[in-house]
């Protein structure tokens, strides 16, 4: 299957994060990446019982080797801003962000499409 | 002083306001509330959850601001933000990286220079756009604030109008030029005299953008003044009461209005406002004459014309020069000018401006500027009355500022909405577009002889960087997944308003800037004496243009 990895913004600062397998943490290359559905659906199920730590949380795609999520939505909270690259996830620099940076072959994003519907 | 003053109602609204949305972040933050009984109360606070951490949106109302309060923003953008803010089509400003647990104290320091993030989200009637020239071109019929300030304290927290189909937005012109896309908004409000000489509006309902543009018909050619709110309440109640609810897609009152008719539905709104009991609802000659003296007096100086130390500082600098036949308007008063300061540094991010130069704006504005700012739907800023003796020394602190692009309305002086960079809705980037194209014609000398081009860039069919009244809009496509740019063009915002064409298929986003000079290339050649492109446009169609885009580039 689509290898997957969990993210979600932190309730109290609205961060984007990754669960690492152990944490929740910053960086999407830390990330705990999913090759079966399963424990993917039990991070999940668990990150929705934390609900004065995160919002909404869900499942993402990545390409083929998990260097990078599929889509360009995701890509870019991975990252931060392309206006400023000194700023947001991006900021660090290094191996990992490069090959987010130049990941492509994207499609439409995953899971977030049902949230992003509506302009409040 | 020239801003609308406070009044103890008013700050201890504010100040009770931001209590009780601290107690309510305290809440959710303890889960004492869910995120789904949160998520309407923060919106109704401006605070929105978007791609990299919470944005707060700030209301300007009308887009009027002091110079304190303008170091107010500058502050909260450096001590909560990451130093700089983004100012809206909607003439407010947005801090895109706020967090949750700073809000209650960032919502502190706006009420105490009396501001707040009131109605810039949610179903209800958001704030009110008016002439960023509003007191100062002699253009106007009469002062756009005055009535913008009524609408605003007759709708804020109005409990008949807190729970629309649909969010609702009101703009107030006073001069015939309009500066504020009068008719492509809920509704838009002209001032004018009647052949009696009495004062009052031409009501035009229905319009809006979005994935559904359309522009607002006149329902009513002229309503006295005075009359002001009961009509407004009367447009409210029938479109509360026959506005869908049950399709977000179709729940603007353009829908409304466009299915029922303009002529039906102004004789709707006709037969409520003749029931209503209107003097209860419209403001008493005493209270407008109280809001009206609330915005103060300039005691302008009795000056000439024709300032010498203008002529020759500006004959001596071609900067200057060109600054000022680019950003400066005429001033109602003689020797007063209106300047204009474009937030769109070739480069730089269209709207965006640093604490710094926050800082500096204000500090002009104090210095020479009867302290008075403004903002502009199309992203800039404005200080309304300078003295042209002073317009040197106020080039200059823009100059050393980065904020001295003498670029107004010319082809570099985009419209762009956050995009994907930012906007958990779009769908793709409107930063790097509008970025390469103002870099693509940053040359000053060109960017004039192209003259007045007004390109709008909405990364979604939301379409908040009004690319549906763009002379060149461009509206950000998501294709399996890959950016892509839909041209359209002849579109216009101002008083000749019309709804672009979509030129042909979307472009990926290399190629968007070069179809842009395809197009104006082919407008160079096919001119005619003083046309702007948008005339070009209008007397030849589509197909050179259509010719001059899609013969060079390759569309997908």
């Amino acid at each position: 299957m689509t290898l997957q990895v969990l993210t979600a913004n932190r309730l109290d600062t609205g961060d984007v994060v990754f669960w690492s397998g152990q944490a929740w943490v910053e960086q999407f290359a830390d990330a705990e990446r999913f090759d079966a559905p399963e424990p993917g659906d039990a991070a999940l199920a668990t990150a929705k019982a934390q609900p004065t730590l995160l919002v909404d949380p869900y499942l993402i795609d990545l390409v083929a080797d998990g260097s990078a999520p599929v889509s360009f939505r995701e890509r870019i909270r991975a990252l931060g801003p392309t206006d400023h690259m000194e700023l947001g996830k991006q900021a660090m620099g290094g191996e990992a962000i490069a090959a987010i940076q130049h990941a492509h072959g994207a499609a439409r994003s995953t899971g977030r499409l049902s949230l992003i519907r509506r302009k409040p | 002083m020239s801003l609308y003053a406070y009044d103890q109602i008013d700050r201890e609204m504010l100040a009770d306001r931001a209590a009780e949305f601290r107690g309510q972040v305290a809440r959710r933050l303890s889960g004492d509330l869910t995120e789904d009984q949160f998520k309407p109360l923060r919106l109704m606070n401006g605070l929105y959850l978007q791609l990299h951490a919470y944005m707060l949106r700030v209301a300007i109302p009308y887009g009027t601001l002091d110079g304190r309060q303008m170091r107010a923003l500058a502050a909260i953008a450096r001590d909560y933000d990451k130093g700089y803010g983004h100012f809206t089509t909607r003439t407010n400003i947005q801090f895109h990286w706020v967090r949750l647990k700073d809000t209650p104290d960032i919502l502190d320091r706006l009420a105490a220079v009396d501001l707040h993030a009131i109605q810039t989200s949610g179903n209800c009637i958001r704030n009110t756009t008016t002439d960023p020239y509003a007191g100062a071109t002699a253009e106007e019929v009469d002062d756009p604030r005055v009535w913008s300030e009524a609408i605003r304290q007759w709708s804020t927290f109005h409990p008949e109008f807190t729970y629309l189909p649909r969010k609702f937005k009101i703009a107030v012109t006073g001069s015939a030029k309009d500066r504020t896309a009068a008719r492509a908004h809920d509704i838009g409000l002209k001032i004018k005299r009647s052949r009696e000489g009495e004062l009052g509006f031409e009501v035009m309902v229905g319009g809006g953008m979005g994935r559904t543009p359309y522009l607002g018909p006149t329902i009513r050619e002229f309503l006295p003044a005075r009359s002001l709110l009961s009509y407004l309440t009367a447009v409210l109640r029938v479109y509360n009461r026959l506005g869908r609810r049950d399709n977000i897609y179709k729940a603007r009152i353009k829908i409304l209005v466009a299915s029922t008719g303009a002529e039906e539905f102004g004789r709707q709104v006709e037969a409520e406002w003749a029931a209503l009991d209107q003097g209860s609802i419209d403001l008493p000659d005493l209270e407008l004459a109280r809001i009206r003296a609330a915005f103060g007096v300039i005691p302008f100086e009795t000056l000439p014309a024709r300032s010498e130390a203008f002529e020759a500082a500006r004959a001596a600098d071609l900067a200057l020069a060109r600054f000022a036949r680019n950003n400066l308007a005429p001033h109602k008063k003689p020797g007063y000018t209106i300047v204009n300061i474009a937030l769109k540094a070739p480069g730089e991010t269209p709207g965006d401006a640093t604490s710094a130069q926050m800082e500096a704006v204000a500090a002009l504005a104090e210095r020479y500027g009867h302290d008075d700012i403004r903002v502009t739907h199309a992203q800039n800023l404005v200080l309304p009355h300078v003295k042209l003796d002073d317009v040197p020394a106020v080039f200059a602190e823009l100059q050393r500022h980065g904020l001295a692009t003498a670029n107004l309305d010319l082809i570099s002086d985009i419209i762009a909405c956050p995009g994907l960079d930012y906007c958990a809705l779009a769908n793709a980037r409107a930063i790097p577009i509008a970025q390469d194209i103002a870099r693509r014609f940053e040359q000053p000398d060109r960017a004039e002889a192209i003259g007045e081009l007004k390109i709008k860039i909405s990364g979604c069919i939301n379409a908040c960087g009004h690319h549906h009244v763009g002379h060149i809009g461009i509206l950000g496509v998501d294709k399996k997944g890959e950016e892509f740019y839909q041209l359209s063009l002849g579109g216009s915002g101002a008083e000749d308003a019309s709804i672009a064409s979509i030129l042909g298929p979307a472009l990926p986003a290399d190629q968007v800037a070069p179809a842009v000079e395809a197009l104006v290339d082919a407008y160079l050649g096919l001119k005619t004496g003083e046309e702007r492109f948008l005339d070009t446009y209008r007397r030849l169609g589509p197909a050179p243009f259509k010719e001059a885009v899609y013969a060079d580039a390759h569309p997908a």
